[in-house]
Formats: C-alpha cells, sequence, structure tokens
C-alpha cells in the first residue's frame, strides 16, 4: 500500500470522526468528565488499610475500557455500516485505493482515537487525583492492546451478522449499554447482586475491566491468565466469523 | 487500427434466481462511446459493474487493459475513471476535502481545482458534499470519475439531474474527451444523448444482448421490429427507440380521481 496515499486517507478519516459529535464527545470527552465527577465525590485516598489503592485508581482503567467500548462497538462498527449501506464503500471501490485502505484507516484511526481518549483520562486522573499507575508499561500496553482487539472485534462482527445497518445499530446500542452498566467499567462490580455478577460474566467487556484493573494495578499477567485467555479467543471468533459473514455479503 | 481496450465476451450473471445479465459479448475500442441502452430491469448497470471490477460475473471473460477488472482492481483504476449510478460520499466532508482525498488514490491526479472551476463548482469547495443540490453532486461525481486522466471512463446515467444546458455542455467536454482519445462506456435512458455521442450502440433486454452495432444499424433494426406502419424515415433515435418499446402503464385519472 502506498504510504502517502494512506497517510491522507487517515487524516481525512481523523477528520471525520472529529465531526461526529458522539465519536468526540463519548471517546474524548465525556470519560474525563466521569473523571472529575465521581473523583470530586469519592477522591483518591486508600480505600482500605491493606493498599494504596484509591478509588480514581481504580476507576481509571475501567474508564479507560469504556473507551474502547465507545470505538470498539459504536463508532468504528456505525461508520462501517453506514459507509456499506450508502455504497460510499462501493465508491472507493472503484478506485486505485479500494475499500479495505479506508476500512484500515478507520480501524487505525479509531484505535488512535483510544489511545487519546485514555491519555486524556491519564492526564487528568494524575494531575486531578494523583491517579497511580503500579504496572509495568508492557503489562498496561498488552492488557489495552487485547482489549481493544476485542472489543473491535465484537463490534466488526455486530456489523457482519446484521442484515442492515439499523440492525448493527441496535446490536451495538443494546450491547453497549448493558455492559457499560453490567461489567464494572461505571459502577464498580462489588456493588453487584449475585445474579448481576453472573450476567456480568458473560460480557466481555467485564474480563477486559479485570485485565486492565489487574494491569494498572501492577498484578501480574499470569494473575489474570483467564482474562487474557477470554479476550483472547473472543477476538479470534468474533473476526473470523465476522469475517466469514462479510464475504458473503453483496459490497456493490 | 484503434487499440482494444474493453473486452467481454458471454458475460453471465445472476442475482439468487434472477439472470441479470445472459451472454452479453462486446468490445470498446480507443476513442470510442459505446452507449449501452435498454429499460430498466434489462441489466445495463450489472454489465457495466462487471467491467468496473465491482461485480464478478458467474461466468464469461472480461478484459480491461489486458487485465481481469475483478482480480486487479487496482491496476484498473489507475486508468479507468467511473461515475456510479448510485453512490454516497461521506456527510461530514466538504467538496475540496473529497478532490483531495480523491487526488490521493492516484499517481497523476488531475489538476481538480482546474476541473472545480470547469463543472461550476469553484464557489462550493467549502461546502458540505451533504449539501449540495442533485445536480451538483452529479457534477462533482463526474469530476472525481475524471481524477485519474482516465484512458477509460464509464459513465452511468452521466446527464441523470442536470439541467438542459449543463447536459449540452457535458456532452461537449466528453466530445472533447472522446477526441483525445478516452474511450467511454455510456448508460443511458436518455436516446438525445447517445445520438449526440455514441457511436456505436449495445441494447439490452431481459439481460440479453439485442443488438450491437452502429446508430445506423440501430435504427434498421429498430425499423425491422417495429411493423411498417408505425415509422417513418424521419424518426429520430428516440422515436424508434421509443416504438420498439413495449408501452408503459401510466397513471390513470380513474385511480386517483
Amino acid at each position: 500500500m502506498k504510504m502517502k496515499r494512506f497517510a491522507v486517507i487517515c487524516k481525512y478519516e481523523g477528520l471525520l470522526f472529529l465531526r461526529d459529535f458522539f465519536g468526540f464527545f463519548f471517546t474524548l470527552v465525556f470519560p474525563t468528565l466521569m473523571l472529575v465527577i465521581f473523583g470530586s465525590i469519592y477522591g483518591n485516598a486508600p480505600i482500605s488499610p491493606e493498599t494504596e489503592l484509591g478509588a480514581m485508581d481504580v476507576s481509571v482503567p475501567a474508564y479507560a475500557v469504556m473507551v474502547i467500548g465507545v470505538t470498539g462497538l459504536m463508532a468504528f462498527p456505525l461508520t462501517l455500516s453506514e459507509c456499506k449501506e450508502k455504497k460510499i464503500y462501493k465508491r472507493y471501490d472503484a478506485t486505485p485505493a479500494g475499500k479495505r485502505s479506508i476500512i484500515l484507516a478507520q480501524i487505525l484511526v479509531n484505535f488512535v482515537m483510544t489511545l487519546i481518549g485514555i491519555l486524556i483520562l491519564l492526564i487528568a486522573g494524575r494531575a486531578l487525583y494523583g491517579v497511580k499507575i503500579l504496572g509495568s508499561a508492557g503489562a498496561v500496553a498488552l492488557s489495552l492492546f487485547i482489549s481493544v482487539a476485542a472489543l473491535f472485534s465484537m463490534g466488526f462482527l455486530f456489523t457482519a451478522v446484521a442484515p442492515d445497518a439499523k440492525i448493527a445499530n441496535v446490536l451495538c446500542y443494546v450491547f453497549y449499554f448493558v455492559m457499560l452498566f453490567l461489567s464494572g467499567a461505571t459502577i464498580p462490580d462489588m456493588l453487584f447482586s449475585g445474579a448481576v455478577r453472573t450476567v456480568s460474566k458473560f460480557l466481555p467487556m467485564t474480563y477486559a475491566v479485570d485485565l486492565l484493573q489487574g494491569a494498572f494495578a501492577g498484578e501480574g499477567l499470569l494473575t489474570h491468565r483467564t482474562e487474557l485467555l477470554v479476550l483472547s479467543v473472543l477476538t479470534v471468533l468474533f473476526a473470523g466469523v465476522g469475517a466469514v459473514c462479510y464475504k458473503k455479503k453483496d459490497w456493490a | 487500427m484503434a487499440e482494444t481496450v474493453v473486452e467481454v465476451e458471454g458475460l453471465h450473471l445472476a442475482y439468487r434466481n434472477v439472470q441479470a445479465v445472459q451472454g452479453v459479448t462486446f468490445c470498446v475500442e480507443q476513442g470510442e462511446i459505446l452507449a449501452v441502452i435498454g429499460p430498466n430491469g434489462s441489466g445495463k448497470t450489472s454489465t457495466v459493474e462487471c467491467v468496473e471490477g465491482l461485480r464478478k460475473p458467474d461466468s464469461g471473460r472480461i478484459s480491461v487493459f489486458g487485465k481481469d477488472p475483478f482480480q486487479h482492481r487496482g491496476e484498473v483504476y489507475e486508468k479507468m475513471g467511473v461515475q456510479l449510478q448510485e453512490t454516497a460520499y461521506p456527510s461530514k466532508i466538504r467538496v475540496e476535502e473529497l478532490c483531495r482525498l480523491f487526488a490521493a488514490f492516484y499517481d497523476r491526479p488531475a489538476d481538480w481545482e482546474a476541473l472545480l472551476r470547469q463543472m461550476d463548482l469553484e464557489n462550493k469547495r467549502k461546502r458540505w458534499v451533504s449539501k449540495l443540490s442533485g445536480g451538483e453532486k452529479q457534477r462533482l461525481s463526474v469530476l472525481l470519475s475524471l481524477m485519474g486522466r482516465p484512458k477509460l471512463m464509464i459513465l452511468d446515467e452521466l446527464t441523470t439531474g442536470l439541467d438542459p444546458e449543463v447536459r449540452q455542455s457535458m456532452w461537449r467536454s466528453f466530445e472533447a474527451i472522446r477526441d483525445s482519445g478516452v474511450s467511454i462506456i455510456l448508460v443511458s435512458h436518455y436516446l438525445d444523448e447517445v445520438e449526440a455521442l455514441a457511436g456505436r450502440i449495445l441494447f439490452l433486454e431481459d439481460g440479453k444482448q439485442q443488438f450491437l452495432g452502429s446508430k445506423q444499424e440501430f435504427c434498421s433494426y429498430a425499423k425491422e421490429r417495429i411493423s411498417e406502419k408505425n415509422w417513418d424515415d424521419s424518426d429520430s433515435l428516440e422515436k424508434l427507440y421509443l416504438k420498439l418499446m413495449p408501452k408503459q402503464g401510466g397513471i390513470s385519472m380513474d385511480a386517483i380521481g
């Protein structure tokens, strides 16, 4: 692929992302807003004498998963299904660039925006509440990458199995909001009843929250091998089934 | 002898159980305009979408600049520009941004600033593409089809939505483009457009190729199919075509009165 061409495509896909209020606000602004609101209520003093972690130290990785959820389950799949339904990809296919380079640019832009959203969250957390990352950079990066891969593949799968953009939107919205409240991303899972906790075990975002909270807290990745395994298997499964479904679709 | 740019042989395409294209065979020479005509649902767009490499035919052979357009789409599109019958662009992109984006797709892009002026879109360059009128969008689509300095153009309903003056100026532009050696496949419902621009005609009906030849030969073909009482020598191509086609149902006043 010609790198200069790809850079221009990424530039315009980035512009399109920032011009969409939903993606811009919920990826780059809303998580930090949550941090400020809940930080001003709970502060970041150690939760118990046994730990040096405060409420915001635990909440920041959970909010980071919320950012991944916005891009992976809303912004990216909704763009994908809209471009396919409106035949925008078909127009790109009628150029030397083709739809693949556009889709690749859309994935990259959403990934970069996810990282920027998380970075803003971390900087604000550090500046306002002294949020600490006790884990190694490598463990945090790996956990982030696997969580991104799993949730982006899930969004991709929804657009692949849905017959049209409307159904894809419904699937994305329903799963995003259910997972947002039942995975521990916004409401701490220690507050869940037994039944809700059982439901949350079936949601991929729960594993991403547990993994990132562990990585931020400096717990070894081996302690979280279940989460790593579940997210990796789901990534392969979602992406594989999605790709097979897309092969059968009519793009023209 | 002119170089053959497009070769299509025994093209077949079906959607589920519907045979959309059945055994279509034609070629396009360098510097020629071939018009593809036929009623709605006759397989015109399906045929050209196979030539564009956007649909994989069930059987048959297609060669564009000596290459299979489905297998070598990227290479073929360096020399081919298309204007699709039905298309859309991202809603939150401005006219000039879309031009810059499309210019980046090609190794040797056209001077799109000059094209914007020629297409009378210069004062719309900052406008959102989604806010353009139908005619402006159509002109932008034509502009984008020219972006790669194509040697072959496929124009599916070129002047739909354009006012008469713009149609006339568009015809003059495409005559000049043809004269510069560019080959054009023109899908059209407007027989005056076909009469003004095309060298040869491919006529499709129910996915089947009914006729391929010059405009004069098409007139003779049409007259053969129409009973003798119904045509006279002064009939234009459009008149003959309309006489050839079965009458379509209209709206009866009984239904709405």
